[in-house]
């Protein structure tokens, strides 16, 4: 039986975290792509891994590798048109799937791979969107940091854009809607367009996938028709505030790290506490035993947490200042791995066969 | 038609899996396109959108940094050396 994977893609490199399926004991290793930002990572079904890097200096492209040890550049990566004026600057997000995978960039764009990624193609419905010119940079850029599929839906795609919102498709990403009724709307002068909106992150239900979880810069949000309509769902939280949110596939658990305030963006009270709720949002408790009682002022990113499949699930975290904790039993008990890493960018789960 | 070598820095030697190429052309043009031809992978690293060097990587010629030269006007010789690196950009 094949253990634990985490993917650590930190500012410096990626980290391989390895441990049986008990997950009490923790190998390691890395850096991969030593000086690299890794900033996000994914598998696809045919068990091809996914690492995103980028430098100030030199650029963002995508590594793959089929045994994590020998990784070759995709040639045909993301890109947009010489002469352009739009800049890659990061790969923020792969959403792999059986015949497609997605991948989500700052600037602000969304590509797509047919070949098991080893060429990429713009969804020019996306990049080219009406509004497009409108959209802004916020505090972590102009980034597409989140796609949605739907498992029975192929035409039905959500992309979250920082400053911008959620935008969905329902044919394919030829046309895409913002789709952010109810969520308090950031840029007043922008929300006649539909945007203006600043989701943080997201997660889809795992049962019903039109029930999306919204980490936004406004609060805490949930949707059960899609996206159409969104609700807050905040009741427990020490602060509305916050970057990830992350959801165990198996229950329906969701996990969060509520900070303090769009102001100061330090975790409540010096607390390194993982929210927890387990009635699908109408409620949330601190969880965090085994996670440090002293004095805490790190964050955690929007990418850098993340939730296995294994029962009970295993929930994974990496702070600014280089930490990962772990956690074997949905979120009760954590302990930290024993090592400290650069800033902390993505963190990504997988079983290994 | 001269030939010439191309070094590369630490950071692409990591992803690219080499460190030195051996390219031909008469101007720097030509031996960088040589070098793209050879590593295809190479050019995102060195050129950005605008189809130019990205701003903090410099690209010498023996011992003169080329920012600024049009590339196609430089020729080369047997035996140049043509260094990739980063550029010192403060920090």
């Amino acid at each position: 039986m094949g253990g634990v994977l985490i993917i650590v893609g930190t500012e410096k490199g990626a980290f391989l975290c390895r441990a049986a399926q008990d997950r009490r004991s923790w190998a390691v290793e890395g850096p991969l792509f030593k000086g690299w930002k890794c900033t996000a990572s994914g598998r696809s079904p045919s068990g091809r891994y996914f690492i995103g890097t980028t430098s100030q200096v030199y650029g963002a492209a995508i590594q793959a590798s089929t045994d994590l040890q020998n990784w070759r550049q995709i040639e045909k990566g993301p890109a947009y048109p010489e002469g352009g004026p739009r800049k890659m600057n990061q790969i923020w997000t792969f959403r792999t799937g059986k015949d497609r995978h997605f991948a989500g960039v700052d600037e602000a764009g969304l590509f797509v791979s047919d070949d098991d990624g080893s060429s990429w193609r713009p969804v020019r419905g996306f990049n080219e969107h009406p509004t497009r010119d409108q959209w802004f940079p916020g505090a972590g850029g102009l980034c597409a940091h989140t796609v949605l599929t739907h498992p029975k839906r192929p035409d039905q795609i959500w992309v979250g854009i920082s400053s911008v919102g959620m935008l969905r498709s329902d044919d394919g990403g030829h046309t895409w809607l913002p789709k952010n009724e109810g969520v308090r709307n950031m840029i007043p002068e922008q929300k006649p367009l539909g945007i203006g909106y600043c989701v943080h992150s997201l997660a889809q239900d795992p049962d019903d996938p039109d029930s999306i979880y919204r980490q936004d810069h406004s609060g805490m949000y949930r949707t059960r028709d899609g996206g159409d309509t969104w609700e807050k769902n905040e009741q427990g939280l020490a602060s509305w505030f916050g970057f990830p949110i992350a959801i165990d596939r198996r229950t329906g658990t969701l996990f969060s790290f509520p900070m303090e305030s769009d102001e100061y963006r330090l975790p409540v009270n010096g607390q390194c506490r993982v929210y927890r709720s387990r009635n699908r949002g109408d409620s949330w408790e601190p969880v965090g035993k085994g996670l440090p009682d002293a004095p805490y002022y790190s964050g955690v990113l929007r990418g850098a947490m993340a939730v296995d499949d294994l029962d009970p699930a295993g929930v994974y975290m990496g702070s600014t200042s280089g930490d990962v904790f772990v956690s074997p039993d949905l979120g009760d008990s954590w302990q930290q791995l024993p090592c400290r890493l650069p800033r902390v960018l993505h963190v990504a789960a997988y079983l290994e066969k | 038609m001269a030939r010439a070598t191309v070094e590369l820095p630490s950071l692409l030697r990591d992803v690219l899996h080499k460190d030195v190429l051996s390219v031909e052309g008469q101007t720097l043009e030509d031996a960088l396109e040589d070098a793209y031809a050879q590593l295809p992978g190479l050019r995102v690293h060195v050129c950005d959108e605008t189809g130019k060097l990205r701003q903090h990587v410099l690209c010498f010629l023996n011992a003169n940094n080329t920012r600024g030269l049009d590339t196609a006007k430089q020729p080369i010789n047997d035996g140049d050396t043509i260094t990739i690196l980063q550029a010192v950009s403060g920090g």
